[in-house]
């Protein structure tokens, strides 16, 4: 048995240990938005975070984060109730395509939770494993620092950033 | 087969036929008369709703929901938004209050350009700018006559206003106040469609050349939006297919007594048809399927393409062209007479790479093969020929194979080719029951149908005056069009039986330029060299190298934007005049290219490169659509880094301002991937890269600053999806030849030690 806590629900899985992270979360937890690209760690599309860091999780072994707290795109937020960052992308109308945005979204939501007022330079730095086929990386940008200065003075920084997350049990 | 070609004669719509035609064309346009297309269908009670389906595009409910219909797919390009928009400024409605569903297969919703359902060579808005405005206005007619009924007043004193019919009737009783379209919807339905439809004037637009938002942004920015592989059905497994490393092998035998016992595993077989060949391994998840796939073993029979490299193919292309120079598809003046006159004469030889679309949702598909039907799931770029591939790969009759498709993580023209779909469809037949097929990274990349590779011969004459009198050039490649038309051509005749689809097929192909446009993926845009030389000749020989290609975002347009754009940049040297007034004087005849050009150099202010760079500059028409760019490009160290591209472009009426900025920036980090690391090398006839650290993709980091300027047209829309792709390359190789003097016959750019 696997346990995961995603998005702040907890979970006990049966399920193969070597299965990748990716996988559980797509067809057992039923969560879409996190995306299959690669399968290499090379392309970013699969971006979640683990305990609050970015991680590729198409490489990721479910049993390599056993009982850990894992956060996902629609932990960031919901249609009804968006994240900073993903008003920011609204915005600047960001996506084409749209398949990489969940990754571009989770990097970034990862980068402002460490670094709330990012220079270009810290941007490409943090944002650099996530591939646009589609060619948004100016709007990626735009967006990053828009959100930026809309958390600027913010009171609680994490409630601006993750807006889904269930409180644990 | 005459009967191939369509006996519609004009209509208000021919001009579509001129305006944005690349070679993703198939077959014929059709051109629909007048609202022919337009059928009211009447009213259906749904529960407690009545739904009027005005016509095919477009539903009103009696809840006030308006459907839309959107018969072009979403790969990121803003159908969703553009034709919505379209829609919603002639039926008066906020665009974003308005649901979009996607199409299934219907003769009404083919592309007029093309005459089957496709999305592709950036026509949606060209093809559809006409039918759904048309769609919107009929429905909106038809509402104010029910409200003026209604009320008893003249449809003159009805306004239609964001969804409601308001009483403008001075005096009357119900002055100003309104009726929904929902509640007129059920008595609007008894109406017959208008036989005149008038559109809005320019000057009345409310939405189109004015809205800038995105609609689908908010499901894409939440991980919301369903793309083909979040298909989910009862009951569905998973399914991973084992394909040769040659297109073209032949399966010789298999060993699966490895696999078969391995946890999750419930079949493995071989598929084996036309459009399917492989070993297929059914799991209950996708990692079960995939960790098994690793031990099984396959052998395949030998190849034609067991010996063809890059080296070979390359040499038959020159070969080919050495013996025959092929059809002609450009001749003015004696090309001849230029050369024997010539005082000078200046060559240069281009090869271009094999490109992969690499779109980021690698190529999947749900297929459901049920007692009486086929149901398929698929993000595809045409979903009639994605119902031919499912028929053509299994026992169902076309009629009974239902095509359902979802957002599409990226097309860029690989979803053109339905081999995934006739793969999924065959596995679930065989497996009985619903099946996901999803392609690995490294399946994507080394089973795609490629841009084609192709070589390339081009000469200027320079006469005793020192003038540029002739341009010859001669290029040899595969055609796309042979690649496609198994599956384009039965896609037109749907009432065809099965057994007749290899005759359309061959009569597709036989008719190619005569009953269907010509194939210019090879050629395309070299034909239409747009400068005032007096000589003027391009030949296109057709060599097929073997390999899988298809179209590639901008097709011929993305190789031959490259080379004239780079050989013009060299006359301009040999004619030691400034690369911008030398293209801009022989741009006389073409007065929207000549501002388009002039726009970038202004605004990228041509001759004031930004610190540490060179500048370059490139224009190409393709799809209807100029684009200009002007690259400032530093070298430093052997490497090379493009700081900023500043494009201009002139695709006639805009209808998202955002949108056309949005797609010139896709397009030209999308050229630039190609410029910088674009190649596929063919070995022992397999494709040699396999993910994205050998087939790289452009990052953050690498990306420039970009800005995109829009001439203000009243033309008819013409191509965005494409076109800021073609001149990129040229742009960026001029600019780093300004700088150290080296040119550039191939891509990608590799800058000498």
């Amino acid at each position: 048995m696997i346990k995961l806590t995603v998005n702040g629900i907890e979970h006990s899985l049966d399920v193969e240990a070597d299965t990748p992270l990716l996988w559980v979360v797509r067809d057992f937890l039923n969560l879409k938005g996190s995306k299959f690209g690669c399968g290499a760690g090379l392309c970013g599309a699969c971006t979640m975070h683990l305990n609050g860091s970015p991680i590729r999780t198409c490489i990721t072994p479910v049993s390599a984060v056993n009982g850990q707290a894992i956060t996902t795109i629609e932990g960031v937020g919901n249609p009804d109730k968006l994240s900073t960052v993903q008003q920011a992308w609204v915005k600047h109308n960001v996506p084409q395509c749209g398949y990489c945005q969940s990754g571009q979204i989770m990097s970034a939501t990862a980068l402002l939770a460490s670094n709330p007022q990012p220079s270009d330079q810290d941007i490409d730095n943090a944002m650099s494993g996530n591939i646009c086929r589609c060619g948004t990386y100016p709007r990626i940008k735009a967006a990053i620092h828009t959100a930026a200065n809309n958390l600027s003075g913010t009171a609680n920084l994490k409630n601006d950033l993750f807006t889904n997350i269930m409180e644990a049990k | 087969m005459t009967s191939l070609t369509s006996d519609i004669k004009q209509s208000r719509r021919s001009f579509l036929k001129a305006s944005a035609m690349g070679s993703g064309g198939l077959m014929m346009s059709i051109a629909l008369p007048g609202c022919a297309t337009l059928k009211n269908g009447g009213v259906r009670q749904e529960g407690e709703t009545e739904q009027w389906n005005s016509n095919a595009w477009l539903r009103i409910d009696s809840d006030n929901t308006i459907h839309f219909v959107l018969d072009r797919v979403e790969m990121g390009q803003g159908t969703y938004t553009g034709m919505t928009s379209l829609l919603a400024e002639e039926l008066e409605v906020d665009p974003e209050k308005v649901k979009v569903s996607f199409a299934g297969v219907d003769s009404v919703y083919r592309n007029t350009i093309y005459g089957i359902q496709i999305t592709g060579g950036s026509t949606s808005v060209a093809s559809s700018w006409t039918i759904v405005r048309e769609a919107g206005a009929a429905t909106r007619i038809m509402l104010v006559k029910a409200a003026a009924n209604t009320w008893g007043i003249k449809e003159s004193e009805c306004i239609a206003e964001n969804g409601v019919i308001i009483n403008k009737s001075n005096g009357h009783k119900l002055f100003d106040q309104q009726i929904t379209f929902g509640l007129l919807a059920s008595i609007a339905a008894t109406y017959s469609v208008p036989s005149d439809i008038p559109l809005k004037n320019k000057a009345d637009f409310k939405i189109i050349g004015k809205y800038n938002k995105r609609l689908d942004a908010l499901k894409k920015a939440t991980g919301t939006a369903d793309y083909g592989i979040d298909t989910e059905l009862p009951g569905m497994k998973y399914a991973v297919f084992t394909r040769a490393g040659r297109w073209d092998s032949q399966i010789k035998s298999f060993d699966a007594s490895k696999v078969k016992n391995m946890p999750g595993i419930e079949q493995v077989f071989a598929v084996n048809n036309a459009s399917a060949i492989g070993i297929a391994i059914v799991a209950k998840t996708y990692w079960q399927a995939r960790k098994a796939q690793r031990q099984l073993s396959v052998e395949w029979h030998e190849s034609e393409l067991d010996n063809v490299d890059d080296a070979s193919i390359f040499a038959q292309y020159k070969k080919d062209l050495a013996q025959d120079s092929g059809k002609n598809v450009r001749s003015e003046g004696d090309i001849d007479n230029a050369l024997e006159n010539a005082a000078e004469a200046i060559s240069a030889e281009y090869e271009m790479p094999f490109l992969a679309h690499s779109t980021l949702e690698p190529q999947n598909c749900v297929a459901w093969a049920k007692e009486d039907s086929l149901e398929i799931w698929v993000p595809t770029q045409s979903p009639d020929m994605a119902q031919v591939a499912a028929a053509k790969a299994t026992d169902y009759a076309l009629s009974d194979v239902k095509i359902n498709t979802t957002f599409i993580g990226g097309g860029f023209g690989r979803r053109i080719n339905q081999d995934f779909v006739a793969e999924a469809a065959a596995i679930s037949e065989i497996s009985q029951q619903p099946i996901k097929l999803i392609w690995s990274r490294e399946e994507d990349i080394q089973r795609d149908w490629y841009r084609p590779s192709s070589y390339h011969k081009l000469s200027a004459t320079i006469d005793k005056n020192g003038d540029i009198s002739g341009w010859n050039h001669q290029m040899a490649g595969s055609g796309v069009f042979d690649y496609f038309v198994a599956d384009a051509a039965p896609a037109q005749y749907p009432f065809m039986p099965k057994f007749m689809y290899g005759l359309l097929e061959s009569a597709g192909k036989m008719g190619e330029g005569i009953i269907a446009p010509a194939d210019g993926s090879i050629y395309e845009g070299a034909e239409a060299i747009p400068y005032d030389f007096a000589n003027i000749n391009v030949d296109y020989k057709k060599s097929d190298s073997g390999i899988l290609v298809g179209n590639w975002r901008s097709v011929g347009y993305s190789h031959n934007g490259f080379i004239t754009e780079s050989f013009v940049d060299q006359l301009a040297a040999q004619q030691k005049k400034d690369p911008y007034t030398f293209r801009y004087d022989l741009l006389k005849n073409h007065p929207r290219a000549q501002a388009v050009l002039k726009l970038a150099a202004d605004k990228a202010i041509w001759g004031t490169p930004l610190a540490g760079c060179t500048q370059g500059i490139a224009i190409h028409k393709s799809f209807g659509t100029w684009v200009a760019e002007v690259a400032d490009v530093e070298v430093v160290n052997n490497s090379l880094k493009v700081k900023r591209v500043v494009c201009a472009v002139d695709c006639g009426q805009v209808v998202n301002p955002d949108m056309v900025v949005a797609q010139m920036e896709g397009g030209i980090n999308f050229a630039l991937t190609a410029a910088l690391y674009g190649e596929i090398n063919i070995k022992d006839g397999i494709p040699q890269q396999t993910n994205f650290h050998d087939s790289q993709l452009l990052r953050i980091n690498e990306a420039p600053q970009i800005d995109v300027h829009i001439i203000e047209s009243d033309e008819s829309p013409t191509g965005v999806g494409e076109p800021g792709v073609p001149p990129l390359a040229a742009a960026v190789a001029n600019a780093i030849t300004a700088k150290t003097g080296q040119r550039f016959y191939k891509l990608p750019l590799k800058l000498d030690a």
